[in-house]
């Protein structure tokens, strides 16, 4: 089955400070994946070079084996994005606007486009500029899915919408992908709306990506491990300890197993996806890496409680 | 893509359009009762039968006294290509940067070397159109005065030729130059104007007068100088002092004449240096290419920073 989006150990740099380091992960097609991260991880580096918009300083990106540098007639047609703040031309009418997706793309479907407008109560003859955050937001996904994209990349769609503006929206993407089975990039802060939509997550942090894989699995994967105060060494040698807490009396353990668990010492819980994020978003930088595409393996370090400046909004 | 750009850039385009337009009923208005006066002082007959006569001269003084003002204006009309330059030029990359919509137009299917050839294309010959029909109607305006002051000292030859829509094409392209360098609107602009100052007075002032070796013609001090055609450029016209430097410098007191005067001041003899009218050709189209070759280095520029240094 081939993938989506592939990048092996691509890195970007401005100047002297890498935007994005050794980054390999591939997301296969059909997927709705989140990709989260804290500020400055390289979230937007990521999908820019993905879109084609950047040069990767080093390694490659290929969307469904192309590279979107080299072969933009082939690439782009295939591409959907959505850029932060959903920039538009805020003096075209939005009839204007559809007009410029049909003008620029050749797979252009404009009954779909009417369609979706029309049923968002968006005017067509209303200045992009002077619709509401969220109608914008609305307006700029609706062009990406208008262009019938294989693969849709939204940076930070939902950052500057209100919660009603938020469902709103990834309901027209929830459609979307039920209709056409496009695969899905987004990145967000949000990890309750990912929850929501997303099956696939790439966790991305310190410019790597420290995790990704189906979210089912990562759920059943993690577990918190608590149990009394004893060194994690013993449970490291089979699992990766991810996050580690101790008390006088306690430690609490959030660990990926790799097998089952036998210790009766400790008492096994499930997981919230948000609390295994925070966990590997607390980790400063992940030491070692083992490097098979999209895996990556952390070792156990101290939880430093520090959330890297992500903000969790539910 | 050719619907992109007409739609977006229309609105300057009309403005554009606009001051053109009141620039063009001006000189209609102006140009109209100039030649009216030009035929009916009589001036334009004296020129076509006896340019020789003195009272071809008089009314010559009177015509410039005239319309001296009116046609000085004309160096004014030199910032028309800036205001191409400032309003089309440097907004038509930086815009896009600085409200973030060259994320949306980069991801459509087409590739951003299409976008930008579009964009020049479209905007540069709609440009030149403008600066053609301007230009005409610039030339018809200075048709009766050029028949005594010619077309080749500084403002006239600015507005006579090539040169006229070789700058207009200088300044748009150091306009989308220093916008896509800057990335900001406001810096492009200011960006804009420094570019062109910076490399148009140099050529006016100093180049220009040596694209070829000029004349220079001497004669003792109190006899009648050589008659040049009013289609020559003086370049240059004075005395030659004692040490033989070329000056124009007089300083008299007291009732001396202009001879007296002279030689009180060490003069040796009179010069003037010019160049001949039927250089004008020449030099319009060195110049045009001097113009163009700094045009087409900052369109070179500006493709290499939207497709290597923007990514």
């Amino acid at each position: 089955m081939s993938n989506a989006l592939e990048t092996t150990r691509l890195g970007k740099r401005y100047g002297r400070a890498w935007a994005l380091q050794d980054c390999t992960l591939a997301l296969p097609a059909g997927r709705v994946a989140a990709l989260v991260g804290p500020n400055g991880a390289g979230k937007t580096t990521l999908l820019h070079l993905a879109a084609g918009l950047l040069e990767p300083t080093m390694g490659k990106v290929q969307i469904f084996g192309l590279s979107p540098r080299a072969e933009p007639h082939e690439a782009l047609p295939r591409l959907g994005f959505v850029a932060q703040d959903h920039p538009l031309y805020k003096g075209f009418t939005v009839e204007e606007l559809l007009t410029l997706g049909r003008k620029l793309n050749p797979r252009w479907d404009g009954v779909l486009a009417r369609a979706r407008m029309q049923k968002l109560g968006i005017p067509l003859d209303r200045r992009a500029g002077k619709l509401s955050g969220g109608q914008q937001a609305q307006v700029a996904l609706v062009l990406a899915l208008a262009k019938r994209p294989d693969l849709l990349l939204l940076d930070e769609p939902l950052a500057s919408l209100d919660p009603l503006a938020r469902r709103e929206f990834l309901r027209t993407l929830m459609e979307a992908v039920a209709e056409s089975g496009l695969t899905v990039l987004l990145s967000s802060h949000i990890i309750g709306d990912l929850e929501r939509v997303c099956d696939y997550l790439i966790i991305l942090s310190a410019s790597r990506v420290q995790l990704a894989g189906d979210i089912q699995e990562i759920l059943k994967e993690h577990k918190r491990l608590i149990g009394p105060r004893q060194d994690e060494a013993a449970v490291a040698s089979v699992h990766t300890v991810i996050e580690a807490d101790h008390t006088r009396r306690q430690t609490t353990l959030l660990v990926r197993s790799h097998g089952p668990l036998f210790d009766p010492a400790w008492e096994v819980q499930e997981v919230a996806l948000e609390d295994i994020v925070l966990a590997y978003l607390s980790q400063q930088t992940a030491s070692t890496r083992d490097g098979s595409a999209g895996e990556a393996v952390a070792s156990a370090s101290p939880s430093t409680q520090e959330h890297n400046g992500m903000e969790v909004l539910k | 893509m050719i619907w992109v750009v007409w739609r977006q850039h229309r609105g300057e385009g009309l403005i554009v359009l606009g001051v053109l337009a009141l620039v063009a009923v001006f000189l209609v208005i102006t140009g109209l009762e100039m030649s009216q006066s030009f035929q009916e002082s009589g001036l334009g007959n004296c020129l076509a039968y006896a340019p020789e006569n003195s009272p071809c001269s008089a009314l010559q003084q009177a015509f410039e006294n005239q319309y001296g003002f009116l046609l000085s204006l004309a160096t004014f009309l030199l910032a028309l290509p800036l205001l191409l330059g400032a309003l089309v030029g440097a907004p038509l990359v930086a815009r896009e940067l600085e409200q973030h919509t060259h994320l949306l137009v980069w991801t459509q299917s087409i590739t951003r070397r299409r976008w930008l050839t579009t964009k020049l294309a479209l905007v540069l010959g709609a440009s030149l159109l403008a600066a053609g029909a301007m230009l005409a109607l610039l030339i018809w305006w200075r048709s009766p005065s050029a028949q005594f002051t010619g077309s080749f000292s500084n403002t006239a030859f600015d507005t006579s030729g090539p040169v006229w829509l070789a700058s207009a094409l200088l300044a748009l392209a150091l306009g989308i130059f220093a916008g896509t360098l800057a990335r900001r609107v406001v810096f492009a602009i200011f960006l804009t104007i420094a570019l062109f100052v910076a490399i148009r007075a140099p050529v006016e002032l100093f180049w220009r007068p040596n694209f070829e070796p000029a004349i220079t013609v001497t004669w003792p001090i109190g006899q009648t100088g050589p008659t040049l055609s009013p289609q020559d450029w003086r370049v240059a016209e004075g005395f030659i002092d004692a040490q033989g430097n070329k000056t124009n410098k007089l300083q008299c007191s007291g009732n001396l004449t202009i001879i007296q005067c002279l030689q009180a001041n060490g003069a040796q003899a009179n010069y003037i240096t010019y160049q001949p009218g039927d250089r004008f050709w020449t030099f319009q189209w060195i110049e045009t290419g001097i113009y163009l070759a700094f045009a087409v280095l900052a369109l070179g520029a500006a493709f290499w920073l939207v497709r290597r240094r923007l990514s």
